[in-house]
């Protein structure tokens, strides 16, 4: 089972995220399990978000708090997104500026930066004045998880957004995969 | 069959499309709203034909329903904690005058203090009115149980109102997948419902009303009788459920690794399915562990509790719920039923309440004290972490006055 932590701002998507990843999941072949952290949730408060993909069925209903990927969708939640619970070997996927690199060399981690702010602001991707930074997120994701392809993120977007949205959103995604970057570390690769 | 990725609230709504429904009336409350959203939406598309009567408050929706019934319609709704509370009265009202119906619960925690997450509180505080009530753990389960619970509500030998709960959040608003049944595999599985009586101003009755002490009882029997008899009623449903798409998730109990286990755990709706992996995981260490989920709190699976507990060196009853001034209903229930029969060390944790995170590994510790022999007292409370905070509310209240 692989098991991964969101960590957003509300507003940036962060449940639509997880939705549009179960379905990504599940054309995939996974068993999926999405679920939201619901709380008294305001815009712009962190808010939280757990994904379990499983080729068996999944029973597991409680938190994730040893997470095998751990995202987080505004960089200042990262402190914040570390103190809940994560493994030696938990890969890191940040919404960050790419010059921001120095700040994740230090990290025990595997750490991967998307520019998925820039990449929504780039293509006016908003979802009421905030960048709408889950798509990019979205592409990057299937980038370093290799659980789901782009072909099926893909997909998913076109089943689900329409309008002038949809053109947008698939670059947006395509951008965010193409674009990831992995903070060197020991010289490995991005994958293997 | 019909694939979805959903939160488990859309999945009901369209369990209940396929049951027929034709009157649904229900008042809007979290974590249940998205059920009774999906219903008015699939109504509005013409998807459902159905009649959906809003009202002002919960109470008029149960009064809803029993109108409905009342004249033969198959009506359904749905609610949570203080909704369910709310409806208190008139869930005597339908049971006491034996009118089938479906009513989903999302299972929230009573307030105050206002709590909108998980807890089985609100649904075990309307035990006794004579609705039968079923707890699920999945996505698939609830589908599958919605479907059954017509079929057992209108059963001749039962003619009670049946309550299906999951819960919230955890399940409620979760994405997972779950099959839906074909229209014309349901409506082999769920004839159209004849009632048993209904009003008719053709053929004018009374019906509920004033009875004296040399019949009330009588009454009272009867509905005992019919709980008693829904028991082979909830498990035919669910083997016929089985022929007809090959899922079952057990019937009065479902157990998982109980033969040869020497210890087991009990528990109810999402909870149980995270003792499941604990047992995985406690098996992977050596220990002979099982579980006992219990379906049907009522009625009470009395003869499975004997028969699967008896025997064993220990058992963990877990509660979402705590009967104030005694212990974990479920726990009493569970003692009940094995009292004079079998012989079972049996303990009680009381934990999730309002939502608390209960991980698998925080049900194993308690599990391994009980192999150790560790275990002391009788009831734990093994999520509670009391901070400053709460002993510096404690300390002024005992300072009050």
């Amino acid at each position: 089972m692989v098991e991964i932590r969101f960590h957003g701002l509300g507003g940036q998507g962060a449940v639509t995220l997880v939705r549009l990843l179960a379905l990504a999941g599940d054309k995939a072949g996974w068993y999926v399990q999405a679920a939201p952290f619901f709380g008294a949730e305001r815009r712009g408060a962190p808010v939280k978000t757990f994904l379990r993909f499983s080729e068996s069925p999944i029973y597991r209903v409680s938190q994730i708090y040893r997470p095998d990927m751990l995202v987080v969708m505004s960089d200042s939640l990262l402190d914040l997104a570390l103190s809940d619970g994560v493994r030696e070997d938990t890969v890191l996927l940040v919404n960050d500026a790419m010059d921001s690199e120095s700040r994740y060399a230090g990290l025990p981690f595997r750490a991967h930066l998307v520019d998925a702010t820039s990449i929504a602001m780039d293509l006016g991707l908003e979802v009421e004045g905030m960048p709408a930074v889950n798509i990019p997120v979205y592409g990057a994701i299937s980038y370093v998880s290799n659980l789901v392809s782009l072909e099926v993120i893909t997909e998913v977007i076109r089943e689900n957004i329409s309008g002038p949205r949809l053109e947008k959103s698939m670059e947006a995604a395509r951008r965010g995969f193409t674009s990831v970057r992995e903070v060197r570390k020991k010289g490995k690769a991005v994958r293997s | 069959m019909s694939r979805m990725v959903d939160i488990a609230n859309h999945i009901v709504a369209h369990a209940v499309k396929l049951a027929r429904v034709g009157v649904v009336s229900a008042y809007p409350i979290t974590p249940q709203t998205q059920v009774i959203e999906e219903i008015s939406r699939l109504i509005e598309s013409g998807e459902m034909d159905c009649e959906y009567i809003p009202v002002e408050s919960e109470h008029s929706a149960m009064a809803a329903l029993i109108g409905a019934a009342a004249v033969g319609v198959r009506a359904f709704s749905a609610t949570s904690a203080h909704g369910l509370a709310y409806m208190h009265e008139l869930l005597h009202w339908a049971a006491g005058v034996r009118l089938p119906m479906v009513m989903a619960n999302v299972n929230r925690a009573m307030g105050p203090g206002w709590n909108i997450w998980c807890d089985h509180q609100d649904t075990v505080s309307q035990r006794d009115t004579g609705w039968i009530q079923l707890y699920c753990a999945s996505h698939q389960e609830i589908a599958d149980t919605v479907i059954q619970a017509f079929r057992i509500s209108e059963d001749p030998r039962v003619i009670l109102p049946v309550m299906v709960n999951y819960d919230a959040f955890v399940l409620s608003h979760s994405y997972m997948q779950a099959d839906l049944p074909e229209q014309e595999e349901v409506d082999r599985f769920l004839p159209p419902f004849r009632s048993a009586w209904r009003l008719d101003v053709e053929n004018p009755l009374t019906h509920g009303s004033v009875i004296y002490p040399g019949d009330y009882e009588e009454v009272r029997l009867s509905m005992q009788q019919a709980h008693d008899a829904a028991r082979s009623v909830i498990a035919e449903a669910a083997e016929e459920y089985r022929g007809l798409t090959g899922r079952h998730h057990g019937a009065l109990v479902e157990a998982y690794h109980i033969e040869g286990a020497e210890f087991a755990l009990v528990a109810m709706g999402s909870l149980a399915s995270e003792c499941r992996v604990a047992v995985d995981a406690l098996r992977e260490e050596g220990l002979a562990a099982g579980l006992v989920r219990v379906r049907s709190y009522r009625p009470f699976p009395r003869e499975e509790m004997v028969e699967l507990l008896g025997g064993l060196k220990g058992v963990l009853v877990i509660d979402r719920d705590i009967s104030f001034g005694m212990e974990g209903a479920l726990y009493s229930d569970c003692k009940a039923a094995l009292y004079g029969r079998a012989e079972v060390p049996i303990f009680n944790a009381v934990a999730g309440l309002g939502g608390r995170d209960v991980p698998y590994t925080t049900i194993m510790d308690e599990m391994r004290s009980i192999v150790r022999g560790e275990r002391r007292e009788a009831v734990s409370w093994p999520t509670v972490c009391l901070n400053d905070h709460h002993l510096a509310s404690r300390e002024g209240m005992s300072r009050c006055g």
